[in-house]
């Protein structure tokens, strides 16, 4: 357990992101290699990997490939979710940056496996460089056969657009995303049971693919040295690597890839450790992930049951540490900005329950909270998880409701002193 | 059938429901109400479902890998709304969790809502109202302050919106997108900042406005007209029909006092569904205008003297008598059935005249239904239910969106569900490719052509359709000549004509036994004078190109179609049966007129000074008229230069019955009195034949309506008992169909 970059291991050879680089150092020998083999035995391949959505669910990612219909005589889409939106989370960010290349070869993968012929990239709207980055190893893999009309040799056919979203969180999340894709509001449509799935009808009502960079780019690498290989690392159920945005009180901030099951306190090592005080509190996830206390991250390790069980969950990655000058309130105030913020407006619970519990939140920090606030806050929660159209509203509840059962007495001193527990010169400030 | 079937469970009731349709449905049928605000039958569903007020409990079967099968509940409560029943479905509506749910959301939805109800015109029939009475908070805990935002913000001439009151369920702005389809509302901004919005500068000009504050669950979309003008516990309704076209919307008119307050949309499936559009809905106030008339009135020199009925239809009478065969009537497609029924009676039988028309223009000898078969059925126009069913649609210098709303939005319908393709054809520069509301931009096939070259199409389409191979054999030699000629001129129209010649074929490829292609001829045509060879020219493309297919000039007003049926026209009698002798048509009549051939001419419900395709002509035919009487609302411009006026009767002051564009009779009941001084027509008319010595007596517009089944075989199915609520179309009575 520990670092073991699969992804990174080339991050920092200079001029990765380009064409030669990236070949020189093994880059499209999954490709290469997946369209030799039938597309079932692709889709076994990434079946024995054991790999599971990086975007934040962790669903199995052989499920979603086979679901899609590739024999019917229909257009099929591969989507690549680069809406990386999720407070706390920057790693797709970085992969297109700097390994753009491994995001497009599993992309072209993704497309050959499905039989598509159509794969868009849709980037968040802020990430221009990154955009840029993933636009040039494009034009790249056309230029050498890797994409166009037929991937390595292979008669497949494979176009890649790139579509840049314009600055909303919301359509991180797949099926707005794909409504933000064909030109419609930000806004998410029916799931199963209420519709299909968009593997079965997505994009324009054809079978779509959508997975989160990250998954894409682990791709190549199961197809390149063989999904047992990929499989051998990581726990029972939590196979592989991952990547972690590690960010807040630590020396040395930025993306680590430790294998799966690796215990929380060594990722904070890895990142040099808590500076500034002690750990009191860490968001391993991202932002709407439940909160731990010091006490509860000790002996946890990241994967996705082992978090599940400490009562967070792995999410996306975003791990954020927090030192003793931290006052939780005011994060949480700042939490609630965002997804009020964020919050698309279609569905009744998380418009008016994000906006309130915002407003609250300002009232206690300004010193005006009311005895009865805290319990409120705690029903305002109830009422907008589950109930919510998608699950931006789930997302707004959770990590509120985790801070005020881990952390009530901060509350309570906010509301019967109005002022903060952590002193003056807590952070994080509000802007 | 049995297979479409699942078995589901409500609150411990087993029921047998379609596969696939929404829980929400399901629950009606055995009287379990789910409440909701965004759920509208009509309306997408991919875009509902953000209410979030019709949760419900749900376990479904699964199968376990041992083979048994145990229910599962879903974790998370679902929409009933979008949700399709499964088999096996256990459903529950009335579980703590669901009511705690309902409850949060009703908080959620009252936090910024102004509750305002005291002065709110939504107060008293209000969604939001009654679900916070029935399943809501008594009190909030909200004590931020509340979103503030402009009220009554104009919408367009119609509407107004209150975003305070707004609850985003997205009804009006899916209403725009789905059914009247020019889509002109939409949001702005997102989450609790989000709006129902018009885009800037510009205004909700959709024809079909009104239906968004029918559709609305609060008192966020208003009535311009309506608005502060009464609480809806003090309004009385009655079922009538709008007068402001011919598709005859069924409406429920709410009146108090004895004065008209607005119109609402009266379900029925055949007709208007639940819908009406906004020259029905915001266009009857004239039924309490100022310039009602509530007299008699008889011309005095250069002035109208007011006279009592006595002295009117003694004069009246006396001028009818005395012109006897040369007296003539124009107009009547304002008049109910029953008015027209007597009316043509007191001309053929008393006066023995012949000279009636309803027509108002010059050369409408041309037959307005022209379809495959024999017979009154085949010549029946088409049923508005049948358009959706159509492969191809041509609207020929009709706007159907103003013209023809109804038939507008089944037309529509029928594109979206995909199968119907729409040709337009129209002059440069019409209305309909200015507007929202237009078949325009769906249509596949656009022919724009010059003012006046409606035949030139016709033939060009004709020529096409041969030199594609049509069946040519049944057109006349000289048509064909004329097509052919027609095809070689140059012209800006030539592709798009040609793509509608192989949309033709293309429509005729699927068709069956049933009429699958419509050509409606509109207004810009229909005063054209070469209407006659038009129709008959575009009946030989039809049938040149194989297509089982009608040629239809839709009636336009009210009861136009009522008139044709009744015999308001100089060659035909009720029910189509041949005029021995036949009369002259309402050019000649008033070339008759101007002759001095007719020595008293009634005119009923028609402004012929300004509606008349040639103003100037019949304003100078009227001007020598010896005798004009003219039956009507007002002081028309017709009117004004009458010998004697008789006011009448609205539609809210009677009962009777209207024809609509698809020949339903339907009925209309008296909503409140008329003003004293104010007769039917009918009863008018069977005064002034009494006075000329015959009877025509009837005791009620039921029992006038009772001869014409009688007596008209074409009405036999539509007497007053077999009428119902929903009218019945004679052309599905005489066929022997049940129902519609």
């Amino acid at each position: 357990m520990g670092e073991l970059r699969v992804l990174f291991e080339h991050r920092d050879v200079p001029g990765i992101e380009r064409m030669d680089v990236y070949e020189s150092v093994g880059g499209y020998q999954g490709l290469a290699r997946a369209v030799t083999m039938s597309r079932a035995d692709v889709i076994g391949e990434v079946k024995t990997s054991g790999l599971r959505g990086r975007g934040g669910a962790g669903f199995p990612t052989w499920i979603k490939w086979s679901g899609i219909p590739a024999d019917q005589p229909t257009e099929r889409y591969v989507v690549c979710n680069a809406d990386e939106g999720e407070p706390g989370t920057f790693k797709d960010r970085e992969l297109m940056l700097r390994l753009p290349h491994m995001v497009v070869e599993g992309l072209a993968i993704a497309g050959y496996a499905t039989n598509s012929s159509t794969g868009y990239i849709y980037i968040r709207g802020e990430f221009l460089e990154s955009a840029r980055a993933v636009r040039r190893a494009i034009d790249e893999a056309y230029a050498r056969g890797y994409l166009g009309e037929s991937v390595c040799g292979s008669g497949h056919r494979f176009d890649l657009h790139v579509h840049m979203g314009a600055g909303s969180y919301e359509c991180g999340e797949e099926t707005a995303l794909m409504s933000s894709l064909m030109g419609e509001r930000g806004q998410p449509r029916a799931k199963p049971p209420h519709a299909p799935l968009p593997v079965i009808s997505g994009l324009w009502q054809r079978p779509t693919l959508i997975n989160n960079v990250e998954t894409y780019a682990t791709v190549p690498h199961i197809l390149a040295r063989g999904g047992a290989w990929y499989a051998s690392m990581g726990t029972e159920r939590s196979k592989g690597t991952k990547l972690f945005s590690v960010s807040g009180h630590v020396a040395k901030p930025g993306n680590y890839e430790i294998e799966l099951g690796t215990p929380l306190e060594e990722l904070i090592a890895l990142a040099g450790g808590v500076v500034g005080g002690d750990l009191k509190a860490v968001i391993p996830g991202g932002s709407s992930v439940p909160i731990l206390t010091a006490e509860q991250c000790r002996g946890v390790k990241l994967d996705y049951e082992s978090c599940m069980a400490a009562g967070t969950m792995l999410g996306s990655g975003g791990f954020m540490a927090f030192n003793d000058r931290t006052d939780i309130v005011k994060l949480m105030h700042v939490t609630a900005r965002f997804y009020a913020h964020e919050s698309c407006g279609k569905c009744t619970p998380c418009r008016e329950g994000t906006r309130w519990m915002y407003r609250i939140f300002q009232r206690i920090t300004a010193g005006q909270g009311r005895p009865e606030d805290v319990d409120l806050l705690l029903s305002i929660c109830n009422n907008i998880d589950g109930r919510s159209y998608c699950p931006l509203g789930d997302a707004a509840s959770w990590p509120i409701r985790a801070s005020i059962q881990r952390f009530r007495e901060e509350y309570d001193y906010w509301i019967e002193h109005g002022r903060s527990p952590v002193g003056d010169d807590s952070v994080p400030g509000i802007g | 059938m049995a297979s479409d079937l699942v078995n589901i469970t409500i609150n411990g009731t087993p029921l047998q429901v379609p596969a696939g349709e929404m829980i929400i449905e399901s629950a009606r049928r055995i009287g379990v109400e789910i409440p909701h605000f965004c759920y509208h039958p009509r309306l997408s569903k991919e875009a509902g479902a953000n209410c979030r007020m019709c949760l419900v409990e749900v376990a479904s079967p699964r199968k376990n890998p041992d083979g048994s099968v145990t229910l599962a509940k879903m974790p998370k409560p679902q929409t009933s709304c979008s949700l399709p029943a499964g088999e096996g479905m256990v459903i529950e509506t009335e579980t703590p969790a669901i009511i705690e749910a309902r409850r949060g959301i009703l908080e959620f939805l009252l936090i910024n809502h102004p509750l305002d109800c005291p002065i709110c015109d939504r107060g008293g029939e209000c969604p939001l109202q009654n679900n916070t009475l029935h399943y809501g908070p008594p009190t909030t805990r909200y004590v931020e302050e509340k979103r503030h935002l402009p009220k009554a913000f104009p919408l367009s001439e119609h509407v107004v919106l209150d975003r305070e009151r707004c609850i985003h369920c997205a009804r009006c702005t899916r209403f725009a997108e789905d059914i009247a389809g020019d889509a002109q509302l939409g949001f702005l901004k997102r989450g609790a900042d989000m709006e129902v919005s018009v885009r800037t500068g510009e205004q909700f000009t959709s024809l079909f406005s009104g239906n968004t504050i029918e559709l609305c669950p609060v008192g966020a979309l208003l009535s311009r007209s309506y608005r502060f003008r009464g609480r809806p516990w003090d309004l009385m309704t009655q079922k009538s029909i709008c007068t402001e076209c011919s598709n005859g919307c069924n409406i429920k008119l709410d009146h108090r006092a004895g004065r008209f307050v607005r119109v609402n949309a009266r379900l029925n499936e055949d007709v208007n569904e639940e819908w009406t559009c906004d020259r029905g809905k915001f266009g009857m106030d004239y039924l309490s205008g100022p310039d009602r008339l509530t007299t008699p009135l008889v011309r005095r020199g250069n002035r109208f003297e007011a006279v009592g009925w006595d002295e009117a239809i003694r004069r009246v009478a006396e001028e009818l008598g005395q012109a006897g065969r040369k007296s003539a009537f124009l107009g009547g497609i304002r008049s109910s059935n029953e008015d027209l029924f007597v009316m043509q009676r007191l001309f053929r039988e008393v006066l023995g005249s012949s000279d009636l028309d309803h027509r108002v223009g010059p050369s409408f000898d041309a037959e307005p239904v022209i379809g495959v078969g024999q017979g009154q059925v085949a010549r029946a126009p088409m049923s508005l239910v049948e358009l959706e069913g159509l492969s191809l649609f041509i609207s020929f210098g009709c706007d159907m969106a103003w013209e023809q709303p109804m038939a507008y939005l089944r037309v529509r319908k029928g594109w979206r569900r995909g199968a119907l393709t729409i040709a337009s054809v129209a002059r440069h520069g019409t209305a309909e490719d200015e507007r929202p509301s237009s078949l325009a931009p769906i249509s596949a096939v656009r022919v724009r052509h010059d003012e006046g070259g409606e035949l030139q199409v016709a033939l060009r389409l004709l020529g096409e359709v041969l030199r594609q191979g049509g069946d040519g054999t049944a057109v006349p030699a000289e048509l064909a000549a004329k097509a052919e000629s027609a095809v070689t001129e140059q012209g800006a129209d030539a592709e798009a004509v040609r793509r509608l010649a192989l949309t033709l074929f293309e429509a005729g490829k699927g068709a069956s036994d049933g009429r699958s292609v419509a050509v409606w001829i509109g207004e810009a045509a229909r005063t054209n004078r070469q209407l006659p060879d038009i129709l008959q020219t575009l009946s030989a493309a039809l049938s040149a190109a194989g297509v089982h297919g009608v040629v239809q000039v839709p009636a336009m007003e009210v009861n136009e179609q009522g008139a044709r049926d009744l015999g308001i026209a100089p060659t035909w009698l009720p029910g189509y049966e041949q005029a021995d002798p036949a009369g002259r048509n309402s050019a000649e009549i008033l070339a008759a007129v101007a002759q001095g051939d007719i020595a008293a001419l009634w005119i009923s419900g028609l402004d012929l000074a300004t509606r008349y395709s040639d103003p100037a002509a019949a304003v100078r035919a009227l001007e020598s008229c010896p005798f004009l009487v003219v039956t009507d609302l007002s002081l028309t411009k017709t009117a004004q230069m009458a010998d004697v006026v008789l006011p009448v009767t609205s539609v809210a002051e009677r009962n009777g019955t209207y024809t609509n564009v698809e020949g339903r009779v339907q009925r209309f009941w008296k909503a409140y009195d008329p003003p004293a001084g104010v007769r039917q027509e009918w009863r008018i008319a069977a005064q002034i034949a009494a006075r000329l010595g015959t009877e025509i007596h009837y005791a009620s517009s039921r029992e006038v309506l009772a001869d014409i089944a009688a007596r008209v075989p074409l009405y036999a199915g539509c007497g007053p008992d077999a009428l119902g609520d929903g009218g019945v179309r004679w052309a599905s009575a005489l066929a022997g169909e049940v129902g519609r």
